[in-house]
């Protein structure tokens, strides 16, 4: 094989994802009436900000060789308490602040504090206590969750500031500004994964933690970061939510994670750890996107999303493996 | 002689009840390359995590470069100049060959503050360093995980020459590599030596410990069996000490 073909396929392996979703965008828009329109693809992004926020959390941690299930109940705890404090009616307490715009940088520094310290938590269980990432978050998942709830009381806020809704109703070039924080998220952090240092330590760290540890990568500082920035991108994905709700509710979010997860793994993010990149899940997140605005389009009942996310993920996991194979190959 | 590099002074390490060095004592000089022999379970390994900062002793202490020593961590280690090849891989075979190579000593060049990877001049050593040891691997970007066993450790052995520090700690270096580069390896570690770095190589092979070392310590049951300079020893007697003395000893259990 020359060089040339060699490079073409491993470009194509590298960035399947992307051409997965061209393809389904091609197929879509031939045989769905109406799905051909720019505003059915701004759509698309606008109704995947949320989930893109969350799975990039997702996806460190992942990549880090370790697991977070909690991102979901973290952000619905941060649109919580970004709604009891600033939504008007319903528990919200209506606080006030002055200059109007001085709500946008509390709110959001709020959202990534609470996400923040539950990451961070979550972290120290994990990494110096040396429990099962799995299960420490998995009881995250339940009693922040529980918290919702309790500071709730199962009541809803609504009527955000209009100061922070701002950013779900101002648009620039067709997207919402919340749509290009998602997108805004996903540069910066591919370029950190990719491009420094720490990102580099992670992805080693998922790989083999022993070889790092032994070459003299802090691999207990940076895991902890991993959870802690999984945690405060969680809260991000939570203001978000608040903001495209505008208010929140005690089941705000609920199956999300499934979502996060479906398209961490159909991104070429491996479970087992130190594979994966940040675009390909941008790419996973806007092929689940793409999807169910087109059942949505067909008329299909929305129950049938769920059947096909389930094939989707397993479609994702099994193109892993032959990806795998190809590449030895190649090798 | 100048002062040695490393002193170890009654160093021991217990696991709960099981004592797995019961004191140990010796000395390696700059430029010395020392074997460490000694049966499976005599506690080589052990010795070497404890120079390398993975474990710490239970007692006793070190002198490196005349003065108290003990790494917590491997990075503490490796701050004070000492490099380690372990026997099983340190690789990370998710990764590219650059990216090990440069594992937690990336170069890189600030970007508005940032540290970003310089990967064109990590690249450009990495060749230069494979080069002049006689290593192909077809591409540097390729991942470990689809490289062969020899490729990789030839890795691991380029690694610890080029970046080099002060003393060396290979264990079992050689278990994957092939005549040639066994040969090549055990040049390396001459040239590593004559550069003033002390070396201390763990082995099974005998044969290896006569080709490279100038002096051979034996290791038996957790304590210093022998302690002599290659040229006034022999195979034969270097295998009595490990086995000690007579063969009653040298059953699995001793």
């Amino acid at each position: 094989m020359n060089p040339r073909t060699r490079h073409a396929l491993e470009f194509v392996l590298d960035n399947l994802v992307w051409f997965m979703l061209l393809f389904v965008l091609v197929v879509f828009s031939i045989f769905i009436p109406n799905y051909f329109q720019l505003g059915i693809f701004a759509n698309i992004i606008e109704a995947s900000s949320v989930l893109g926020v969350m799975s990039i959390g997702l996806a460190l941690v992942i990549i880090a060789g370790h697991m977070d299930l909690s991102v979901e109940s973290v952000a619905a705890l941060s649109a919580m308490a970004v709604g009891i404090l600033f939504c008007s009616s319903g528990i919200g307490l209506g606080v006030q602040l002055h200059p109007e715009w001085l709500m946008v940088p509390v709110s959001l520094l709020l959202a990534l504090a609470v996400g923040g310290l539950i990451g961070a938590f979550n972290g120290y269980l994990v990494v110096r206590v040396k429990m099962s990432a799995f299960i420490i978050t998995l009881a995250s998942y339940i009693w922040v969750r529980g918290l919702v709830l309790v500071i709730s009381g199962g009541r809803s806020a609504q009527d955000l500031a209009p100061a922070i809704r701002w950013f779900g109703i101002q648009r620039l070039i067709g997207l919402p500004l919340t749509a290009w924080i998602t997108i805004a998220c996903f540069v910066v952090f591919s370029l950190i994964m990719a491009k420094t240092p720490f990102g580099r330590h992670l992805v080693m760290i998922g790989g083999n933690e022993t070889a790092t540890f032994r070459a003299g990568i802090r691999v207990n500082r940076n895991l902890i970061i991993a959870f802690v920035l999984a945690g405060a991108i969680a809260g991000l994905a939570g203001w978000l939510l608040a903001i495209r709700t505008s208010g929140a509710t005690a089941n705000l979010g609920v199956g999300l994670l499934f979502n996060a997860f479906a398209a961490v793994v159909i991104g070429g993010v491996s479970l087992k750890g130190g594979v994966g990149t940040l675009p390909g899940v941008y790419a996973g997140v806007l092929l689940l996107s793409a999807i169910n605005t087109a059942i949505n389009l067909m008329g299909l009942p929305a129950n049938f999303t769920q059947v096909i996310h389930g094939l989707l993920v397993l479609a994702a996991v099994l193109l892993d493996a032959f990806k795998q194979t190809i590449r030895q190959r190649l090798a | 002689m100048s002062e040695p590099l490393l002193v170890l002074d009654n160093v021991t390490k217990n696991y709960g009840a099981i004592e797995a060095l019961k004191g140990i004592s010796f000395s390696i000089g700059r430029g010395e390359v020392v074997a460490l022999l000694g049966d499976n379970g005599a506690g080589k390994s052990t010795l070497v995590k404890i120079i390398a900062g993975g474990l710490e002793p239970t007692s006793g202490r070190m002198l490196f470069e005349g003065k108290e020593f003990l790494a917590r961590s491997p990075a503490e280690a490796k701050a004070a100049g000492i490099e380690t090849v372990y026997q099983d891989l340190s690789l990370c075979t998710n990764v590219d060959v650059v990216a090990n190579f440069f594992m937690g000593r990336e170069i890189t060049r600030k970007v508005l503050g940032i540290p970003v990877l310089d990967e064109r001049a990590m690249e450009v050593v990495v060749e230069k360093a494979l080069a002049s040891a006689g290593t192909r691997i077809p591409s540097l970007r390729t991942n470990v995980e689809h490289l062969s066993g020899g490729q990789r450790q030839a890795i691991e052995l380029n690694r610890f020459v080029h970046w080099g520090g002060k003393l060396v700690l290979l264990d079992e270096p050689f278990a994957a590599l092939g005549v040639e580069q066994t040969r090549r390896g055990l040049d390396m570690i001459r040239q590593v030596a004559s550069q003033g770095i002390g070396v201390v190589i763990i082995t099974h092979i005998m044969q290896q410990a006569f080709q490279v070392a100038d002096r051979i310590v034996v290791i038996r049951q957790g304590v210093v069996a022998g302690d002599v300079a290659r040229n006034k020893t022999s195979p034969d007697a270097v295998i009595n000490m490990i086995t000690g003395e007579t063969l009653a000893g040298a059953g699995p259990g001793s």
